[in-house]
């Protein structure tokens, strides 16, 4: 196969740095992350701010997940028409110790001032209406997963292997390049078989640790699942991204074709769908059974105490309908998926809008003095934004700046052949 | 009785020859001919001419047809036909009309894409003027072919003849109805 490969007239030198994007992207990011670390001085409202910058590290941390989903899935069916794309993911798998850095202050605030970020962490914390954490029994009846050791233990141990198995599937696909020895591709296979059950565990365990137990009375058996829907249709969504610009600056050029995006715009419908799926039956579940221990959680999303609306209410029409429906439809068409300029608008909407289902996630455990959820517009948006900058930049100057250390897709990979002439 | 014509047959020998000719035929404007290969060949329908398919479009159809029956369906047996207070629940909501409704849809739209295709397609057809060519059984072995029909508005038997002979079409045969 490799003879195969090598006759293929593609760019099979590293292709040229982009090196002052890459510095473009960390001047992004320093520069998001400086605001957001001023607003926490600033602000009047620390606590938001802290929100703010979790939903930041929670999107792009999700990000980099589905690239690793997308990776192992990828090596553990043996796919062949994705091989020249997995290199881009394997380039976006060196955030994952960034993120880990940008990880700490959130890790050392919750040590230092506990319940500065997760409620709960602060046994004094008052609850609305009845007592405080500590005195609340279900809390005492959850203390023992939702304690700060076991916290900064798991938080540890989920970047710990992330970092590993990235390492470990860079390390195999980067040498084949080199040796075009099968054995790597086995190895990747093997890393996959365990990767995936990992994967699996350490994303659902970090949305509950990360992001649920910020409402620790609710539950959800979905949360998991919602949370890896979130992560790949983002990453594919960057994957689209790359590929067009790749495409654009001419590097992609006799490498990519229609059938390739064709493929990856049939994931990103796949996904929406899954993703609509999984959050109706969470919220269909919930209606149903009617427990107010589980509908509290969407309540604080729709009414205030005294019964009237508020604005998350809208926040989630608009993802029902900017999430589900309108990719959707969008996405129904053979064009959309597969002419760039109709493909990248949707996939920068995506994008957009997994963001704001953070948020939804995140911003209404921030609360008044009435117990009500504090409205979506508001300052609190600003830091969103900065932190997004701020670890987006970090992320994108990560894949940047590990672009061009290898060729531009895996030359010797056993199944390039049939990825460059990926067909319906 | 003479038969009534079907068109021309020509016969190739291997894929480029007959992928450059189908060009050659889409270029000279007809509509109403196709190719015989024993395998897929990728691009053949590009070289053709032949558009995407209306399949999906069918399916779309289906799919807004399930839905809308899951939903009527239910408000109208649950809040019309005979009202039925369950669990608590108002008598009709798109909620709980929701799962059948998908369902629907995912059903409908296999029945339309399914029914479509056929439809399109014309199978099953038990006859067709080329079962009569006595060599159109190596098109499922080791050779090629490309009929254009007789009712074709650009059908000219001395031209069209031509056409595929200057394309590489060898053993060119006239078919019967």
């Amino acid at each position: 196969m490799s003879t195969h490969a090598a006759s293929v007239s593609t760019p099979l030198v590293a292709p040229a740095s982009p090196a002052s994007s890459a510095n473009k992207a960390l001047v992004i990011g320093a520069a998001g992350l400086a605001l957001t670390a001023i607003g926490v001085v600033v602000s009047s409202d620390a606590h938001g701010v802290a929100m703010s910058y979790l939903v930041g590290v929670t999107y792009w941390t999700a990000i980099t997940i589905g690239m690793l989903m997308l990776t192992l899935i990828h090596h553990i069916v043996d796919a062949s028409w994705s091989v020249v794309i997995r290199r881009q993911w394997e380039h976006w798998l060196a955030a994952f110790k960034w993120l880990f850095v940008l990880f700490l202050p959130l890790l050392v605030f919750a040590w230092l001032k506990p319940g500065f970020v997760w409620p709960w962490m602060d046994l004094n914390h008052e609850l609305h209406g009845h007592g405080t954490v500590g005195t609340d029994v279900l809390y005492q009846k959850k203390a023992g997963f939702l304690n700060l050791n076991m916290f900064t233990g798991m938080t540890l141990a989920f970047f710990g292997i992330w970092v590993w198995v990235s390492a470990r599937l860079r390390k195999a696909s980067f040498a084949q390049d080199a040796d075009g020895d099968v054995k790597w591709t086995f190895m990747n296979r093997k890393t996959a078989a365990f990767g995936l059950p990992l994967g699996a565990l350490t994303l659902t365990f970090a949305a509950i640790y990360w992001v649920k137990s910020l409402e620790y009375h609710w539950f959800s058996t979905m949360y998991g699942v919602w949370f890896f829907a979130n992560c790949v249709r983002g990453a594919l969504s960057i994957s689209v991204l790359i590929m067009l610009w790749l495409w654009a600056r001419g590097d992609y050029k006799g490498v990519l074709n229609t059938n390739h995006l064709y493929s990856a715009g049939q994931l990103v419908f796949a996904f929406t769908v899954f993703w609509a799926y999984v959050t109706f039956s969470q919220y269909f579940l919930i209606w149903n059974a009617n427990v107010p221990e589980e509908t509290f959680w969407y309540n604080l999303r729709e009414l205030n105490h005294d019964g009237t609306t508020n604005q998350w209410k809208w926040v989630g029409m608009l993802i029902l309908f900017g999430h589900f429906f309108v990719p959707f439809l969008y996405l129904l068409s053979y064009k959309h998926k597969v002419v760039h300029a109709k493909v990248r608008p949707i996939v920068i909407w995506i994008l957009g809008i997994i963001l704001v289902d953070m948020c939804y996630n995140i911003l209404p455990v921030l609360k008044d003095e009435h117990g009500d959820s504090l409205p979506f517009l508001s300052v609190n948006l600003v830091w969103v934004l900065t932190s997004v900058a701020g670890v987006g930049g970090v992320c994108v100057w990560a894949y940047l700046r590990s672009f061009p250390s290898t060729k531009l897709i895996p030359i010797r990979d056993p199944r390039i052949g049939e990825s460059l002439t990926h067909h319906e | 009785m003479a038969a009534q014509p079907y068109g021309l047959i020509a016969t190739f020998d291997t894929v480029p020859d007959i992928y450059h000719a189908a060009e050659q035929v889409r270029d000279a404007g007809y509509r109403n001919w196709d190719c015989i290969t024993p395998l897929p060949i990728h691009g053949l329908d590009k070289a053709m001419g032949v558009k995407r398919s209306i399949v999906p479009r069918i399916s779309l159809a289906g799919g807004i047809t399930g839905f809308c029956t899951g939903m009527s369906m239910i408000w109208w047996t649950g809040a019309y036909d005979y009202k039925l207070i369950v669990g608590g629940k108002p008598l009709f909501s798109p909620m709980f009309a929701f799962p059948i409704s998908y369902e629907l849809t995912i059903l409908f739209t296999a029945f339309a894409t399914i029914g479509g295709m056929f439809f399109l397609n014309g199978l099953p057809m038990h006859y067709h003027p080329v079962l009569k060519y006595k060599e159109i059984r190596r098109g499922m072995d080791d050779q090629m072919f490309i009929v254009i029909e007789a009712r074709d508005p650009r059908f000219n038997l001395a031209n069209t003849k031509a056409l595929l002979a200057q394309a590489g079409g060898k053993n060119i045969k006239e078919l019967e109805a």
